[in-house]
């Protein structure tokens, strides 16, 4: 199987994004499901779309791979304006909608050979590779109907795989996998952005999982992008700050010490002794270190703060929920957004 | 036919075949009923030659080949067809479909001919027995000549190609299983035989589709080929091409515009 990264079509200097939207809407008679939507995902990453159920996440799935019509605004796949150019746009897109569905009467080698007709000639001689590449080699000429969830989720992977595809959108793609699955599952997407350059679209409603898989993420709720931006900034509320806690022996020393500081942007007392915030990078701790013990504070303890996505998608989906009735309303979406 | 409709419409036909109630019963509505009815026949002939006459001889080929050709093959025809219509919706893999990229219009195309290569195999199939009986069992009755094989294989090939055709194509429009197979064989089998009857319908009975079939059926009953609405060939020409091009034309609407 040829990687994308060696593929001069993924060199197309018109899109340095795999996918791009621009106040997308989507309406189901009165029910607004997509408000508006602006989206960026660079290539080469593997983006994460968060949100709650019913937020729009599928909706925005369906509506870039021509499975339902957008009421109004803009959308490009691999650079390619959506539905106007949806046929080339989707010859390198494999994608997963929802659960993956198959014809159960067929084994998962006839269930590729069926999609590998359509997508063309050189896609039946994926077929062997993408089965080695999720596992199901040996279990090929089994009927599907025999395959339990976690081993459909890999065929549906599989069956993206036969595009070669520069983008992979997999919607909710960890659905019945066991932990050792979801292992597998998350390694599988890191190689393929890593080492070889393609770029993955992850919707899901598990944070935890687009934490450790994405290298960015949006976040989406009742049809709006609240926020989006890499893991790190969003987990941080915009700003990649690094932050500590210590445990001193001398709080209001350490705390004097640190103010009088340009190492330290911010320090104050906390239930688990001091929390402090960075000026410079990580490697600065150190040197935090070494200013308290010349000051005469003994340091017992010293660690980084992770910021966790969870954390903040929480404080972003309360805040809603807080907010006046209309919470699609442009307020809302500019207070969480600075 | 380009390379790609080609390994499209056998990747269709592989889904259709591989459905095994589906494959037996169309068999069993052919080659089952045929095989039944020289049973039966054979026995009746050996226990009582005086009342029952032999099995085969071209009569009962005749017999057959209309028993084929607008009851048998149609059912067969009805079923195929509504299964290659609707198998990539109700299994949901429609959408995996679409997002190869691939016209929606190819989808629907490629659905035709493989519909057609399984429902001709079977009836063909349900033919050639026929045909054989008819000459085995004939027992010193005229067996059929050339001329009445070729035509009855073409009439057979005509009514459950229509036939089948327009059941790919309704069932693509409704995708219901279920709601397409009950409409097509109440229309085919119940409405229809009852509008043909109605004589206040006037020459508004020629846009019936059996009627039209049968207009083109090589055996003659009492001096006429069964047909209660009386039409020149071309006029049940057009109504064939009608219907086929009405329902397609609805078919690929409604697979080209629908949310997947």
């Amino acid at each position: 199987m040829s990687t994308p990264a060696n593929d001069p079509a993924i060199q197309e200097p018109s899109a340095a994004l795999a996918i791009e939207t621009t106040g997308l809407t989507k309406r189901f008679g009165e029910r607004t499901a997509l408000d508006g939507i602006d989206l960026q995902v660079p290539r080469g990453s593997a983006f994460g779309f968060l949100g709650p159920n019913g937020a729009g996440k599928t909706t925005i799935i369906r509506t870039l791979l021509g499975l339902t019509r957008a009421t109004s605004g803009t959308m490009s796949v691999l650079g390619h304006p959506v539905p106007a150019e949806r046929s080339v746009a989707l010859q390198r897109v494999g994608a997963i909608v929802e659960e993956p569905r198959f014809h159960m009467h067929l084994t998962g080698r006839e269930n590729l050979r069926l999609i590998a007709a359509v997508r063309g000639p050189d896609a039946d001689a994926r077929i062997g590779p993408a089965l080695g590449r999720v596992g199901l080699s040996e279990r090929a000429g089994e009927k599907v109907k025999s395959y339990s969830m976690g081993m459909r989720q890999r065929l549906g992977v599989a069956r993206c795989l036969l595009a070669d595809p520069l983008l992979l959108i997999l919607d909710e793609p960890t659905n019945g996998l066991d932990p050792g699955g979801i292992q597998e599952f998350r390694e599988m997407i890191r190689a393929m952005v890593e080492q070889e350059g393609r770029t993955v679209f992850i919707s899901s409603h598990l944070l935890d999982e687009v934490e450790r898989t994405c290298d960015a993420a949006a976040i989406v709720d009742r049809g709006k992008i609240i926020t989006q931006g890499p893991i790190a900034e969003l987990a941080s509320g915009g700003v990649a700050r690094h932050e500590l806690i210590l445990g001193v022996d001398d709080v209001e020393r350490a705390l004097g010490t640190l103010g009088a500081s340009e190492l330290v942007l911010e320090a104050h007392r906390s239930d688990d002794g001091i929390r402090m915030a960075l000026a410079g990078e990580p490697d600065s701790a150190a040197r935090v270190n070494a200013l308290l013990v010349n000051a005469g504070v003994g340091v017992a303890r010293l660690e980084p703060v992770r910021h966790s996505l969870e954390q903040r998608f929480l404080e972003i989906t309360a805040r809603l929920d807080e907010a006046p009735s209309d919470a699609s309303g442009s307020s809302t979406h500019e207070e969480v957004r600075s | 036919m380009t390379a790609i409709a080609l390994r499209m419409t056998t990747a269709d036909l592989l889904k259709l075949r591989r459905k095994r109630w589906l494959v037996l019963l169309s068999l069993f509505l052919t080659l089952g009923v045929v095989a039944i009815i020289y049973l039966v026949t054979v026995i009746q002939h050996a226990s009582n030659p005086g009342e029952h006459g032999p099995a085969g001889g071209a009569h009962n080929f005749s017999d057959g080949v209309r028993a084929l050709a607008l009851f048998f093959g149609p059912l067969v025809a009805i079923l195929i067809g509504v299964e290659a219509g609707t198998g990539d919706a109700s299994a949901g893999v429609f959408r995996d479909l679409v997002v190869t990229g691939r016209s929606r219009l190819a989808l629907f195309a490629t659905r035709v001919p493989a519909a057609l290569l399984l429902c001709w195999t079977v009836v063909i199939t349900g033919f050639v027995l026929l045909l054989v009986g008819s000459i085995v069992f004939a027992s010193g009755l005229p067996t059929p000549s050339a001329s009445l094989v070729l035509n009855g294989l073409g009439f057979m090939l005509l009514a459950t190609g229509v036939l089948c055709v327009i059941s790919v194509a309704f069932a693509s429009f409704t995708t219901s299983r279920p709601g397409a197979i009950v409409t097509l064989i109440a229309w085919q089998v119940v409405a229809s035989p009852l509008l043909a009857n109605i004589s206040s319908l006037g020459s508004a009975r020629k846009g019936i589709l059996s009627q039209a079939i049968v207009h083109f059926s090589p055996v003659s009953i009492e001096g006429h080929r069964g047909a209660t609405v009386s039409m020149s060939e071309g006029t049940a020409l057009i109504v064939l091409v009608v219907w086929v091009a009405v329902f397609l034309a609805i078919g690929a609407w409604r697979t080209r515009t629908m949310d997947a």
